[in-house]
């Protein structure tokens, strides 16, 4: 579930290159890629009569995710032997705290509706009978829109880049394609079951690494120092005119002319002290990351600027 | 956790695994490297958030000689985050060749070498905030900049090595949120420590006396603690701290305060280059992080060693501002708005140099006839050096001339006699005050002349230029200024022999089990680098070693 997002789109193509799973999808997204689209016509509660296991990717807001839990909550009820629920979530449940966290630490919505459905999302996955939780930290990748795709135009245009103190956080990255392997990963090992697993690779870099290192695999070069001021100006004064600019623009497709607002989420992220700590996920599934070296050169080649209109916010291709 | 003493009830005591005296580059360096330890560490801070003039009074002393050293409250900062509020933030690593002893240089040698320092130094850039540890042109260019001086070739000098420049990174601003935010450290200001107490043994220190201006009467005990106060601040808490020892603590054999160095430093004679002017390129190059690197001329170790010389480094400057007949209208703006640059750095920007009217009327005509470039220059300085937080970190004139002075920078050769004393007088918390008697010897004023003659001549050799220069000036040049303000070295130095050195190679007292010095101070030699850089990695080193001390223990 999710296939038309980032993270199941590529969860999806995974298991369709796996040699052992045939995955449905719940849209027609993947269309051409020997993936069927049966969920999208017959309904969900019937795709599950022949499925095995269902990883649920759905991240696209709050609405979504809670709406996609509930209905495989609804879906699941009453089988005998419901299918094997591998269940997205996100590190945005551990809040706004610092310091290391692992599996067992306290959850929390405080960081907004996204992440309050995240939690609520996460509880019904675990009322599931056969069930596993994943919570990745900040996925990027080709195709990543979010933190990979954004990022990349505001390094071009020198939106972002050093964030001097504001970019202490931890940048707890975990590439798109070790996510689903360790997605993968969940449906091949019983030891996995009833498990959570945190995903994030290890010795994350801080905000400002990733930045810096990003900017210099794309050659948005040389990086740029963002003020203070600069930050405020962008997620103060600019962000709110351009957010609701994108919101009119984009019912007339006229909204990729417009440079993408910088979030004060993202800022804020920036300078969360937070460590996710995945060694249950590495010891437990024998789960492993690239390099963020690898991972990078990887997303910057899909998102280098010379394939893109100068100014216009980047697009996800064929990958 | 970051408070005040001024909070803490009088005759409060801090406990802690390890106490770090000055919350300066050494002192939060080691801080943050400790943080995650599981230690808890006290960072005492004589001074608040913000500049304060009667804790800044604590720092004033004497001077033997008023024009060969500048008073002793000049160029420090005796506040959160020390002299980095005021560093320029040029980065360097020593040279192989600064560690070992040298027969022609006396008192020379580290206990280590360089290689100690290596793992520690590309973590000390990022915390100055310099990018990666890259010092040549070919590990910091995918590209490799413009040459310095096209058709320059010398078997003497390197063109290529770099310095790189922090912001400059102010560490206490920069790092407060680090500080603040950490669950084992507590970080005091306003904390003046005033003596350290040893045990009868003499060989551990079981607390330090701590006094605020307000009156209150504090003390602090710790299994470790880590002097990192400054080059002249560390002696002088050794030396005042005199209740076991008369002549002070670490103080056996009167080495304490002895050895003081700073860099010697000046600008001189005229370079004239035969070229066009964009063969020349003395300003800044830009690395792909955002680093301003700057090349310079290094005078090359087998050099050092064939001609028994100190290390040495020069640039391409401008001419002096002070002299209206450059007919540069920059540098005539720079001179008349010289009372809006600060002390530290106009001193050698002007100089003391007396200038008439008439002067001063050519230095206002200077600007009348290029107002373009004097208001292309202000706005320069204004939106990338004012205005930025990694600023443009000097000014960089071209000269259409093709008209430049060097700017050098020497080691100085460690020398007893050049000393940091105790003063009879008394700071405000009773405290004896420091009396600076800073010397230099014939063997300096020897590095730089013999340094500068090799240079004119490959110069003249290449056929690229002269450089001319007055061989009889190089000794008043070098101390026009007198000695380099704000590299306070050498006067607790590192060594084997308690004899002749403070500090072992672990940064530890001799003698005395618990007590580290961290800081300028334990240099035995100055190198031609900006010290800033190396003492960050050498107090990333000593909580190193204070870590693996807390788990042996």
């Amino acid at each position: 579930m999710g296939v038309d997002e980032f993270i199941g789109r590529r969860v999806a193509l995974a298991l369709a290159a796996s040699g052992w799973a045939q995955p449905v999808a719940d849209a027609a997204e993947l269309r051409g890629s020997g993936i069927d689209g049966i969920a999208a016509r017959t309904g969900l509660a019937a795709a599950l009569d022949n499925a095995e296991a269902v990883v649920n990717c759905v991240s696209s807001g709050p609405k979504a995710i809670l709406h996609a839990a509930g209905a495989l909550d609804a879906a699941f009820a009453g089988r005998s032997r419901p299918p094997l629920l591998v269940h997205v979530s996100s590190m945005s449940v551990y809040g706004g705290g610092a310091g290391t966290v692992d599996e067992t630490s306290a959850l929390s919505g405080e960081l907004g509706p996204y992440a309050q459905a995240k939690v609520d999302a996460e509880a019904l996955a675990r009322q599931q009978q056969r069930h596993v939780v994943l919570r990745p930290g900040v996925e990027y990748g080709p195709g990543g829109e979010l933190w990979s795709g954004r990022i990349a135009s505001w390094l071009y245009a020198r939106r972002i880049g050093d964030l001097g103190a504001a970019g202490d956080g931890i940048c707890n990255l975990v590439h798109v394609d070790d996510l689903a392997a360790a997605a993968l990963l969940c449906l091949r090992r019983p030891e996995a079951m009833g498990a959570t697993f945190n995903l994030a690779m290890p010795d994350a870099p801080t905000w400002n690494e990733y930045l810096v290192r990003y900017a210099r695999a794309l050659g948005a070069v040389p990086v740029r120092r963002i003020t203070r001021r600069r930050r405020s100006l962008e997620t103060r004064l600019l962000a709110p005119p351009l957010k609701v600019a994108q919101l009119v623009l984009q019912r007339a497709g006229l909204d990729r002319w417009l440079p993408a607002p910088i979030p004060p989420s993202l800022l804020r992220l920036a300078g969360q002290e937070i460590r996710l700590d995945s060694t249950r996920a590495r010891t437990t599934l024998g789960w492993q990351c690239r390099t963020l070296d690898l991972g990078l050169a990887e997303t910057a080649a899909y998102y280098a600027r010379p394939q893109r209109v100068p100014g216009s916010p980047i697009r996800p291709g064929a990958g | 956790m970051i408070l005040s003493a001024n909070e803490l009830p009088d005759g409060h005591e801090i406990d802690a695994d390890i106490c770090i005296v000055g919350a300066g580059a050494a002192g939060i360096a080691m801080a943050l490297e400790l943080l995650d330890s599981g230690l808890a560490v006290v960072l005492l801070e004589s001074g608040g958030l913000e500049e304060d003039a009667a804790t800044q009074a604590l720092y004033e002393g004497s001077v033997a000689d008023e024009r060969l050293h500048s008073p002793p409250d000049r160029y420090r900062q005796r506040r959160f985050g020390g002299s980095t509020t005021i560093w320029g933030g040029r980065c360097m690593p020593f040279d192989a060749i600064d560690f070992e002893a040298r027969s022609y240089l006396p008192h020379s040698g580290w206990p280590i070498a360089l290689d100690a320092l290596m793992p520690f130094y590309p973590k000390a850039n990022g915390l100055c905030e310099a990018g990666e540890f890259s010092y040549t042109v070919q590990q910091a260019f995918a590209t490799a900049p413009r040459p310095m001086m096209r058709g320059f070739a010398s078997t003497n000098f390197s063109t290529d090595t770099l310095e790189r420049f922090s912001c400059p990174t102010d560490f206490g601003a920069r790092y407060a949120h680090k500080l603040r935010a950490a669950p084992r450290l507590r970080v005091v200001l306003h904390a003046n420590v005033t003596e350290l107490e040893l045990d009868e043994t003499g060989r551990r220190i079981t607390g330090l006396q701590v006094r605020t201006l307000g009156g209150r009467k504090l003390s602090a005990r710790a299994r470790q603690v880590v002097l990192a106060t400054g080059g002249i601040e560390v002696p002088r808490l050794l030396l005042a701290s005199r209740r076991r020892f008369p002549g002070g603590i670490g103080n056996a054999h009167d080495v304490v305060g002895r050895y003081y160095m700073c860099h010697l430093a000046g600008t001189i004679g005229a370079l004239h280059f035969t070229g066009p002017v964009s063969a020349i390129h003395h300003g800044y190059d830009v690395s792909d992080e955002g680093i301003y690197c700057r090349r310079r001329l290094a005078l090359l170790p087998a050099a050092q060693r064939r001609l028994g010389l100190g290390n040495f480094v020069a640039r391409l400057h401008h001419p002096r501002i002070t002299d209206p007949a450059h007919r540069n209208a920059v540098l005539s703006l720079l001179f008349l708005a010289k009372s809006l640059i600060p002390y530290e750095y106009a001193k050698r920007l002007h100089g003391e140099d007396r200038v008439g009217a008439t002067q001063w009327l050519q230095h206002i005509g200077n600007v009348a006839a290029r107002p373009f470039d004097a208001v292309a220059f202000a706005w320069h300085m204004l939106r990338d050096r004012k205005l930025a937080e990694r600023k443009f970190p000097s000014i960089i004139i071209r000269s259409r001339a093709n008209l430049y002075s060097l700017d050098f920078h020497a080691e100085q050769q460690p020398n007893a006699h050049s000393r940091v004393m105790l003063d009879e007088r008394v700071d405000a918390l009773g405290v004896p005050r420091v009396r600076i008697d800073w010397r230099y010897a014939q063997g300096d004023v020897e590095t730089v002349q013999q340094a500068l003659a090799l240079l004119a001549a490959d110069i003249h050799a290449c056929g690229i230029g002269r450089f001319d220069y007055d061989a009889a000036t190089v000794e008043a040049e070098m101390t026009r200024y007198g000695a380099y303000g704000g590299h306070h070295i050498g006067t607790a130095r590192m060594g084997i022999d308690p004899r002749s050195s403070v500090v072992d190679a672990d940064c530890r007292v001799h003698g005395v089990d618990n007590l580290f010095i961290a800081g300028a101070a334990v240099f035995p030699t100055s190198s031609q680098a900006n010290p800033t850089l190396t003492i960050v990695a050498l107090a990333l080193r000593l909580a190193d070693r204070l870590k693996t001390l807390a788990t042996a223990q």
